[in-house]
């Protein structure tokens, strides 16, 4: 299978315009006989929306611009980032994958980070699953930014029996190296080798680049592959649709070699955690 | 870390000066240009973001105070390509301190500092561009500039880098060795440098700086760590002391949504 990665740039509250974007990127990809696009988070709104939130959030079986979305996934499967709206003033940070015009799975950020230069649970509802779903690469499951940063979320989509581990991100650049990249970037790729390795899944991450009040949005999109090997990986901080070929027979290879998934004890986890959760006395 | 790889930041702050100044329809950038580090890395930075036409600076002195970085100016713009506008300041703020006569040097420093900032916003409109700012984060941590004089701007590049990491940035981009090696001055005076005014050096106040601030290490461990306690105190005392200059004044708050309070958009809202 091919994935195109879509490292791109949002505008910031504004629907039509990334409708059109998302919509160029599609053909582009394509014409490079993409199977699926990666957008990143909120690639449909932008991300430091604040106040912004309930003016650009959408109900994705309804909404016309999303619709528009919906339709181009009919010859070609889709990921993307949006505000939903559910009920009435209920809005989440969600992820959505599309395939042959329809939607297959809406997953809600569920961590939302708030602190520092981070602010979201002051304006989205938190999400409160992790999923796997099937398309017609495997099982698929789907993370947005912070998500990935808690490995219990890892842990759960591999218990899951997913297959690829997709995680859509609005990450800025932060701190110095002695390189060219931030420090940040090595956090998010330490993960993707940790998850793809232990979870023996793929792991797609897409980063968006571009600037928003200051904050350099840092790209640095990847793959890894279920033996915890990169496979490619986007340049840092600039704009580009990297296409590459997934081969679907290495998660049973690496299965074979190592058999993290057929030994995993989910009931001892659960049971576990049951108890950590029963002897909170706060 | 303190070190930065200075081709991949100056990569970053191109970009952001790009698309910052693209995002809200404009293509030129202006800048006050004094001839020092700080306003010559960023308008080497400007020349390479927007195109050196579409960079103006204000060479902008007082009398002829300064003639030898006036000409570092006009000789860097040259080479970069910058347009430059020179205009001696001293009739304005003669003229106002005739009227109302002061001795107290700080006042003066910042009246001229405000007259260069309200002549900076007059040319950005026939200019048709944005004013770049030039404060570091030296600067704007310890309080180091006037408010609503040099530290006004559209958008500031430089904000983020020590004074210690400009000079690595502008040692990158190739600046006159003349221009590197000048004792950094706010040119408030004649013979008047920072670092004779603030009482420490430029590397001492940044390596505290990152302690306090990057790592976030209270400053009894930072005393503790090594440095000179005199210097850490006086340091956190400036940082405290000049809040006010990081932020929009408050607003009294009356009703349900204010601004400032819980009318919360982006700066790029819609762009």
């Amino acid at each position: 299978m091919r994935v195109a990665l879509a490292q791109i740039s949002s505008h910031l509250g504004e629907l039509r315009k990334n409708l059109d974007l998302h919509l160029e990127t599609i053909e582009k990809a394509r014409r490079g006989k993409a199977h699926l696009v990666i957008f990143p988070e909120l690639s449909l709104t932008g991300y430091t929306l604040m106040d912004l939130v309930p003016e650009v959030a959408l109900d994705p079986a309804r909404h016309p611009v999303f619709q528009k979305i919906v339709a181009a996934s009919r010859t070609i499967d889709l990921v993307l980032g949006f505000v939903e709206e559910r009920g009435k003033g209920l809005f989440y940070n969600s992820a959505a994958y599309l395939s042959r015009g329809r939607i297959s799975h809406i997953h809600r950020k569920v961590f939302l980070p708030t602190g520092g230069m981070f602010e979201e649970a002051k304006f989205f509802a938190p999400g409160k699953a992790f999923g796997t779903f099937a398309t017609s690469f495997g099982n698929a499951g789907l993370m947005v930014c912070r998500d990935f940063l808690h490995y219990g979320a890892g842990y759960l989509l591999f218990a899951g029996g997913a297959d690829l581990v997709i995680v859509i991100s609005a990450a800025p650049g932060r701190g110095m190296t002695a390189g060219p990249v931030f420090a940040t970037s090595r956090m998010w790729e330490l993960m993707g080798e940790a998850i793809s390795f232990f979870s023996t899944t793929f792991v797609i991450y897409c980063n968006r680049v571009g600037f928003e009040d200051g904050k350099a949005f840092a790209g640095g999109s990847f793959i890894f592959g279920p033996s915890g090997r990169r496979l490619v990986k986007a340049p840092e901080t600039e704009e580009k649709l990297v296409l590459a070929d997934l081969r679907l027979d290495d998660i049973r290879a690496a299965r074979k070699k190592w058999t993290f998934l057929r030994d995993d004890r989910p009931e001892v986890i659960l049971r576990s955690l049951e108890r950590i959760i029963g002897d909170d006395g706060d | 870390m303190m070190e930065i790889d200075a081709a991949f930041v100056a990569k970053v702050l191109c970009a952001f000066i790009r698309e910052e100044l693209h995002k809200f329809g404009f293509h030129k950038g202006i800048l006050g240009f004094s001839g020092g580090l700080d306003s010559s890395v960023c308008a080497a930075l400007a020349a390479r973001a927007l195109g050196g036409k579409n960079v103006l600076g204000m060479i902008l002195p007082y009398k002829d105070t300064y003639s030898d970085d006036v000409e570092d100016a006009q000789a860097l713009a040259r080479k970069l390509g910058v347009r430059t506008r020179l205009i001696d300041i001293s009739p304005m703020v003669d003229a106002y301190f005739a009227r109302y006569p002061t001795e107290d040097r700080k006042r003066i420093g910042n009246k001229m500092a405000r007259e260069r900032m309200a002549i900076l916003y007059d040319h950005s409109i026939p200019e048709k561009g944005l004013i770049l700012g030039t404060s570091n984060k030296t600067e704007l941590l310890t309080g180091y500039g006037t408010i609503h004089g040099d530290m006004a701007c559209a958008i500031n590049p430089l904000g983020d880098l020590y004074k210690t990491q400009v000079r690595a940035l502008g040692t990158h981009l190739r600046l006159p060795a003349r221009i590197l090696k000048k004792a950094p001055t706010a040119g408030l005076w004649p013979g008047q440098t920072d670092e004779g005014e603030i009482g420490l050096k430029y590397s001492e106040i940044d390596a505290i700086l990152y302690e306090l601030v990057d790592e976030r290490r209270p400053a009894e461990e930072v005393i503790a760590s090594g440095f000179n306690k005199d210097s850490v105190k006086k340091i956190e005392a400036l940082i405290i002391r000049s809040e006010f200059k990081r932020k929009m004044p408050p607003i009294a708050k009356i009703s349900a949504r204010t601004v400032g309070h819980d009318f919360l958009y982006p700066y790029d809202r819609n762009r």
